[in-house]
């Protein structure tokens, strides 16, 4: 499949001869357009490390990344601006949702569109839209502290896929939630997966919602493990 | 495009306030002590207009009379009224002294004119109440800023003068408010002596067989008038008449009278750069203290704004942001800040000014230029915060 993300052998070193830490040792992935995948595994195991590496945040050491029919890595970075790349085409969530203080919600999801050109009341009206499907828009004009935990991480998830990104990488956006809404936040995810054909890496640990994937990537010392259906969770 | 400095300081409008508040105390700190520079610089050169004088007369090879003493002859004005080009001249005395009036002291330039002579070089030229000097002794024309009234009896060493008419911005280069009294009663106090001092002057005259040799008793008695008595003034005020350039009759009093004689220019480049020149450079160190430590609070302020939001700045960059949006969020607080800070400087500034005892003068030339200033410090003051912003791995957005 041509489009989503994949990536095929990407290895991770951190320094260099005997103090080297090699945090991913050839993670093979793959997550197809408007499909939900699951990444879990121990502290340490690596997940931050690829989630940062799928984000061009931090530069694998070797390896190759595509996303949709752009190869973006290939033991080197073939796109020349990172920034744009991560503007344009890849999606954020956080464990907390880091929205922006002082602007109210409606603003939060249309800040990059309008930074990036878009007039401000074109993307205004594409946030509304996103705030409306997510079932928030009724909290558009409000700030962000007086939002309760959930209607937070569904501006943050709107704010990921305002851009209409390819992939969007979840960095644990349930954490902070209790059992039915943290499903809820899953449920969302799906939706607008299906919705605008996205493809979205869940990192995790909620047990809860772990259940929920079709597809799981279990990640241990540095190499990935695709497992299908329910897993059981670590000890 | 959205504003994003303008909604953060929108969103913590109380925090940026009470900051520029403070910084804006500053600034109208730094804009008084330029306005008080401008004050001395006015106060000298509204004496010399208010003098009505094109040239000054004074001891020769002196600065006189405002810079230094100066001493002449009080006949040498009817000479150089003879001169060329001279339309009028003018004896002038000039005394700072302090007078105790209504319970407090009161520091004045005592100035002596010459009686019943309006529009003669030195009178005030206008006044605010009452009338100019008509009487040759113990009336006083006093400016507005000694407190004095109409009618009110002021003593200037042992004499009495009552007060005939107010004058305004009559004041000495050093802001002091003049006192204008009769020439011969200036002259008597310049140089008067108290008793006890004249009486033993006469006993010492009286002993030295030159100043009183037997067989001329009458000589002892003029030797002693004449050490009673002043002949001196400090200068001479000269206008001079249409036609003639000031240089064009300067050279012939300094060539004939043998005096130095001062342009107005030249009198203005010794008030100016001379009597004020170290208080000048005083308020100058001031101004680049105050500037200095302005830009030390403004780049604290806003470095400690800028680490306040490090989380945010991280999200900012990961989700795509560019520097140079995030820089001139930073820049645009701190001009922001600034902006707010010299708002509230200028209203501090124009509000207490004239509770200040001495004049002080805000120009809006400074203004503008004080306004550059803060800017120019707060974008620099905004670098240190910007670099450290910069800095700021996106990664640090992502847990892990």
């Amino acid at each position: 499949m041509a489009d989503g993300i994949r990536i095929d052998n990407l290895v991770k070193t951190y320094g260099e001869g005997e103090t080297a830490v090699h945090a991913l040792q050839g993670v093979d992935m793959h997550v197809g357009p408007g499909e939900v995948v699951g990444l879990i595994g121990p502290s340490g195991s690596g997940k931050s490390t690829l989630l940062k590496c799928l984000g061009a945040v931090i530069e694998p050491t070797s390896g190759r990344m595509t996303i949709g029919e752009q190869t973006i890595y290939d033991n080197e970075w073939k796109i020349p601006d990172l920034r744009a790349l991560r503007r344009d085409r890849i999606g954020f969530i956080f464990q907390s949702p880091y929205l922006i203080p002082f602007l109210d919600v409606t603003d939060n999801v249309a800040l990059l569109p309008m930074l990036a050109g878009v007039t401000n009341a074109k993307a205004r009206a594409h946030a509304v839209e996103l705030l409306t499907a997510l079932d928030v828009a009724h909290r558009a004009k409000a700030m962000p502290s007086q939002l309760s935990g959930g209607e937070q991480q569904r501006v943050a998830i709107a704010r990921a896929l305002v851009s209409r990104p390819p992939v969007i990488l979840a960095d644990e956006p349930t954490a902070p939630l209790d059992g039915e809404r943290a499903l809820a936040v899953v449920k969302i995810l799906n939706d607008m997966a299906a919705r605008y054909q996205t493809a979205i890496i869940i990192v995790t640990h909620d047990e809860k919602i772990i259940p929920t994937f079709k597809r799981l990537y279990h990640i241990r010392d540095g190499r990935t493990h695709e497992e299908g259906g329910r897993v059981e969770p670590a000890s | 495009m959205i504003s994003l400095a303008g909604r953060d300081i929108l969103h913590s409008w109380g925090k940026f306030v009470f900051t520029g508040i403070g910084l804006g105390l500053l600034i109208g700190v730094t804009l008084t002590m330029a306005g008080v520079y401008r004050g001395m610089v006015d106060d000298a050169q509204a004496m010399l207009d208010n003098s009505g004088a094109d040239l000054w007369v004074v001891q020769r090879n002196t600065l006189g009379p405002y810079a230094e003493p100066s001493s002449i002859n009080d006949d040498v004005d009817q000479s150089i009224r003879a001169m060329p080009g001279v339309a009028r001249a003018a004896n002038v005395t000039y005394l700072t002294m302090q007078i105790g009036h209504a319970g407090r002291d009161v520091r004045v330039m005592v100035v002596g004119i010459k009686a019943a002579s309006p529009g003669e070089p030195g009178q005030p030229p206008h006044l605010v109440a009452g009338r100019q000097i008509v009487r040759a002794h113990y009336e006083a024309v006093a400016d507005v800023k000694t407190g004095f009234r109409l009618g009110d009896v002021v003593q200037v060493r042992r004499n009495r003068y009552k007060v005939v008419g107010l004058t305004s911005r009559m004041v000495s280069s050093g802001g002091d408010p003049m006192l204008f009294i009769p020439l011969k009663d200036a002259q008597q106090a310049q140089f008067l002596k108290d008793s006890d001092a004249i009486v033993r002057q006469r006993a010492r005259t009286a002993r030295n067989p030159a100043l009183n040799p037997p067989g001329n008793p009458g000589m002892v008695d003029a030797v002693t008038a004449s050490q009673t008595s002043n002949p001196y003034v400090n200068a001479v005020l000269v206008q001079i008449k249409e036609g003639f350039s000031p240089d064009q009759v300067a050279e012939p009093i300094r060539r004939w009278q043998r005096l130095t004689v001062y342009t107005r220019a030249e009198m203005e480049e010794i008030l100016v750069d001379k009597l004020i020149a170290t208080s000048a450079r005083q308020i100058g160190m001031f101004l680049v203290i105050l500037s200095i430590v302005s830009a030390a609070i403004v780049a604290f302020i806003i470095y400690t704004l800028t680490m306040g939001k490090i989380r945010e700045i991280a999200v900012l960059k990961l989700i795509g942001t560019r520097n140079r949006t995030i820089s001139f969020m930073i820049l645009q607080q701190a001009l922001g800040l600034g902006l707010i800070g010299f708002v509230v400087g200028k209203i501090a500034a124009t509000v207490w000014a004239p509770i200040f005892p001495k004049y002080v003068l805000l120009l809006s030339s400074d203004s503008v230029r004080g306004f550059i200033a803060v800017m120019v410090i707060c974008a620099i003051a905004s670098l240190l915060a910007i670099r450290a912003a910069l800095r700021i791995d996106p990664a640090e957005a992502i847990g892990g």
